[in-house]
């Protein structure tokens, strides 16, 4: 927010635009796959998941919204969608204590610490089958809201640890200091002053975690119990015939997101236009 | 920590089997239960009301679980039926490890032989079936008509029926209760593309011909695998087994190794593991003959893609699926799981499968369910008289076309062996990973 | 006193984290090597106290040419990521200089991963098969006359999938690692005469180096467990140790999938260990 626009434009360097390039190719690369989703998205009533194109229709994208054959893509979307949200919301508030936490030696610091470094490199697999291996033992039944979420969690943990730790070390205390000295209190202190300057840095969690649980397929195998999540549900579809409906999947998720985030990039835009306009 | 699944199984069917709905279905279960030990045809209205209430969880393949039959049976038989696809290897692992995630496991026979004497499931009564007798005699006892040979491997009669109510011992000839109710079977040999392969393809060795070097595939779940390896290999005379459905540790290490020089050699394309897989290998081409089961070649077909599930002279590869009931239903569920069983064979659902290529374990009954044309082409090997549609409505097949393969009476008649598990599974397995590593 | 309570309140603030790690990380992977040890049957696990998995496991030529296998699609992907992921965050950290547009940028790069992976697996196949679209254009291009077979079901395609999927995962420690760095250094070096290429080799990259280490972690460890994307992009044709665990998950063989599960971790933990030995996370973070 401080940084406006310089006046005068900068002139950029060469290595600006061979870089801009190679970005360019980066998203290229990215969006390579989601090319051929788009296509074939569009393939006509009798047509298959791959090439050659048979027709050309919007079938596929009002199938979306019917019932499937095999599967159920409401039930499931709204499943991953209630879970990536807790998983959000969790991540985002136990990564933010802990990154308070850690800002001061305590005993077992360490231990927590190597315990986030190993949740990140278990493999998923493991954590799948150590929590249902758990579970059946315990005889708990699994649930997506029990051993899925965790399953998640362990995975979301260390990301969001990791980008606290960032964050902390670059946080100049004596904000804190000079808020405390003019009597404000714990609370006060990290309501008005941290969570302000960390913000950003939570935002960057919070996506993080929910797009890492969105699509997360090995941890919620053994774990997500008698319901699947789209992951999981796309996966059980594809032992019957599927159909372009999961390119149409793709392109209207892809579609949605874009007008989500264009809606949210304009509205900050104008927010900042209209603070301008007022200082 | 003292854990053996089959005793945890017990104790969570026995600890929680009533009160895991939470107390408003616990109650209906408790009357269900009252009226269920005698008195149902009394209670017309009570049964009628409580039923709605019942939700029943099923999980499978994609293959059986579908959301037509859910409606079906909210329209006949009013209660709900929640359903749950997985891959294969997912179906057993939540029948063993979740035993109380589901309430009927529809699984095939082979994974039966596996997964029953876990204990995670109850046998069923059949005197409780009012369509019991018109399950094939296949089911039953291993032969189609009287005088046909039981086929090698996991024959589904093998693993259909235990001792008794409590007995996960698989009986030597049938009993009155049975483990899975049989819904679902076919026969399986080689897809091929007919248009971009130019001579004809007659036996299961052609899948490892030179010709079709890069451009052939095999399905990799090794149970259902090795069988059609093994067809191959008797077939091109490079191994002769004594039963290819329980094969010896030499027969499996010859065979695997067979394989391995095929992959190595560059004969394959890809191997798969998912119905959709074989599609979309056929389809875009990327493979011109592979095993393939019945419904995936009408879907190549149905994208207006020649394929033909080529019958080999030396027989098909069977498999066959059931449903069955998990251990923790009671009461009322569990009436209403017999309902639901009994409706199955009842014809509606065998009309159904049968209209996607796979056969209905109660022919008769499915009969009443097909037009006298629909039954001709699929059962009886003759030619469609007009076009022959999907259970969704879509053509499959114009007028004069034939099955591939011919009547039931072929295609079942012919049956070399069985998907099965052998007493040297675990070796087959290690076996079958070198493979894939190779 | 004041001592006490803050010390009372960091308990306080890390006990959810703590708990969760407990139950879902560490009693889990107790479990796992204690059935290790067991036996097993075609449909149970049997509590004992055997070697028998770990005895097979080692003893067999096929778990090594596995690893072999697999530690060469972690490398692979490790080296491509790495100069990919780097390009990229230097780009993002040095030249893109508003945050809102950094924010923008790195959304464009999330978008992708909210269609599912497994969605976007099966889309490589119209994208690089025999007939598919790449082919095609090489063809109608006239650089090829036959299409190109290694593009799909092949090395080439597990580790170009990876690639895709987790060069976004050594981006964003190594931009975090960049910005932290002082633009002043950079000015100084610049005003001392260095060129760009020294400033990079010399300033740049020593001071990104725990983001390069945060990233090579998690990518070489995701590699090291994957099997969706060994298994749909190799055609199910190669072995990855995560697909070995996830087939004999499947065939209800727990004690071998844990004993390959213990092996894997504790190579895993060894390749970490190492690279934690170059540089000091926590402290550079």
């Amino acid at each position: 927010m401080t940084r406006s626009i310089p006046k005068t434009r900068e002139r950029r360097p060469l290595s600006f635009y061979i870089l801009a390039a190679f970005f360019a190719l980066f998203v290229l690369f990215l969006y390579g796959p989601m090319l051929t989703i788009f296509i074939l998205s569009f393939q006509g009533e009798n047509g298959g998941l791959t090439f050659p194109m048979n027709g050309f229709s919007f079938h596929w994208f009002g199938n979306l919204f019917e019932r499937q054959a095999v599967g159920d893509f409401g039930g499931s979307f709204a499943r991953s969608l209630k879970l990536g949200l807790i998983v959000m919301v969790v991540t985002v508030v136990v990564s933010f204590m802990a990154g308070l936490a850690f800002r001061r030696r305590f005993r077992g610091d360490s231990v927590i610490f190597y315990l986030a470094i190993a949740s990140l490199i278990v493999p998923s697999i493991l954590i799948s089958l150590g929590i249902g291996l758990l579970f059946n033992i315990i005889e708990w039944q699994p649930q997506w809201f029990t051993s899925a979420l965790g399953a998640h969690l362990t995975w979301t943990f260390p990301f969001g640890l990791l980008i606290m730790f960032a964050v902390f070390n670059r946080f100049d205390p004596s904000y804190e200091e000079a808020a405390r000295d003019l009597g404000a209190s714990n609370w006060q202190t990290i309501q008005y002053v941290v969570l302000p300057m960390v913000g950003p840095s939570l935002i960057g969690v919070a996506m993080f975690s929910f797009t890492l649980s969105y699509d997360e397929f090995a941890r919620t195998l053994m774990t997500a119990g008698a319901l699947n999540t789209l992951p999981l549900e796309i996966y059980g579809m594809t032992t019957n015939v599927t159909t372009p409906v999961l390119y149409a999947l793709g392109t209207v998720t892809t579609g949605f997101s874009f007008v989500v985030i264009g809606i949210a990039l304009g509205s900050v835009l104008l927010l900042r236009r209209r603070k301008g306009q007022k200082a | 920590m003292t854990i053996d699944m089959k005793k945890s199984a017990k104790n969570l069917a026995t600890d929680t089997g009533v009160s895991r709905r939470g107390f408003v279905k616990g109650a209906a279960a408790v009357t269900g239960a009252a009226i269920g030990s005698g008195a149902i045809t009394g209670f017309p209205t009570i049964w009628a009301q409580n039923i709605k209430n019942v939700t029943l969880r099923q999980f499978g393949t994609g293959v059986s679980n579908i959301n037509a039959v859910a409606d079906k049976v909210k329209e006949d038989l009013g209660f709900t039926l929640q359903m749950t696809a997985l891959d294969s290897d997912a179906v057993a692992q939540r029948a063993v490890t979740q035993p109380n995630s589901f309430d009927i496991a529809d699984i095939e026979y082979w994974i039966c032989k596996k997964v029953f004497p876990a204990g995670t499931m109850q046998p069923m009564d059949t005197t409780k079936l009012k369509n019991y007798d018109a399950i094939s005699k296949l089911f039953i006892t291993g032969k189609l008509t009287p005088d046909s040979e039981i086929a090698q491997g996991t024959a589904p009669h093998t693993v259909g029926f235990v001792e008794g109510a409590d007995s996960v011992e698989f009986a030597s000839a049938p009993t009155q209760w049975m483990t899975l109710i049989p819904t679902i079977y076919n026969a399986d040999t080689l897809g091929i593309r007919p248009d971009l392969i130019d001579r004809p393809i007659d036996s299961w060795a052609d899948l490892l011909d030179p010709a079709f070097k890069g451009k052939a595939s095999i399905l990799n779940i090794p149970s259902i695998g090795i069988m059609d390896a093994a067809m191959v290999c008797e077939a091109m005379g490079e191994v002769s087994y004594g039963d290819k459905g329980n094969m010896t540790k030499e027969e499996i290490d010859k065979t695997i190794a067979v394989m391995i020089d095929a992959k190595k050699a560059g004969q394959f394309r890809a191997f798969w593991k998912s119905f959709d897989e074989s599609v979309n290998l056929m389809a875009s081409g990327e493979v011109v003959i592979q095993s393939m089961w019945s419904p995936a070649v009408a879907a190549v077909r149905s994208k207006g893609i020649a394929c033909k599930y080529q019958p080999l002279k030396e027989g098909y590869r069977a498999w066959g699926g059931g449903i069955g009931l998990a251990k923790h239903l009671s009461g009322l569920e569990l009436e209403a799981a017999y309902e639901y069983i009994d409706w199955y064979l009842s014809g509606w659902v065998g009309a159904y499968l049968n209209r996607q290529g796979y056969y209905s374990a109660a022919p008769a009954t499915a009969q009443k369910f097909m037009s006298e044309d629909e039954w001709g082409f699929w059962m009886e090997g003759k030619a469609a008289q007009g076009d022959i549609l999907s259970p969704d409505g879509k053509v499959m097949e114009k007028a004069g076309a034939v099955r591939d393969g011919g009547s039931y009476e072929e295609r079942m008649g012919s049956v070399a062996c069985w998907n099965s598990v052998m007493d040297e599974n675990k070796h087959m397995i290690r076996k079958w990973n070198e493979f894939i590593a190779a | 006193m004041a001592s006490d309570t803050s010390k009372r309140s960091s308990y306080f603030l890390i006990s959810p984290m703590a708990a969760i790690f407990a139950i879902f990380l560490v009693i889990p992977l107790l479990t796992i090597v204690v059935v290790s040890f067991w036996d097993y049957d075609e449909y149970r696990i049997l509590p004992d106290f055997i070697f028998e998995n770990y005895s097979y496991l080692l003893g067999s030529s096929v778990t090594w040419k596995i690893y072999l296998n697999t530690l060469k699609y972690a490398a692979l992907t490790w080296g491509f990521t790495l100069l990919i992921g780097f390009t990229v965050a230097y780009f993002l950290a040095f030249h893109v200089r508003s945050l809102t547009w950094q924010i923008v940028l790195f959304m464009v790069c999330t978008i992708p991963f909210w269609t599912s992976n497994i969605i976007r697996m099966i889309s490589w196949i119209p994208f690089l098969g025999r007939n598919g679209l790449l082919n095609s254009a090489l063809i109608n291009l006239g650089i090829v006359d036959q299409p190109l077979e290694f593009l799909l079901f092949s090395d080439f395609a597990v580790v170009l999938a990876d690639v895709h999927l987790y060069t976004l995962f050594m981006v964003v420690p190594i931009f975090n690692s960049m910005m932290r760095i002082d633009r002043s250094l950079i000015e100084a070096a610049r005003d001392a005469g260095a060129s760009g290429f020294e400033t990079l080799k010399s300033v740049i990259v020593p001071l990104s180096k725990p983001g390069i280490a945060i990233g090579s972690i998690f990518v070489i460890t995701v590699v090291m467990g994957d099997f969706i994307t060994v298994r749909l992009m190799s055609g199910g044709q190669s072995a990855s140790v995560g697909l070995q665990i996830s087939n004999e998950i499947g065939l209800l063989q727990y004690p071998a999938a844990a004993a390959s599960a213990v092996v894997l971790l504790i190579t895993v933990l060894l390749i970490v260990t190492g690279l934690l030995r170059l540089v000091d996370i926590r402290k550079e973070l």
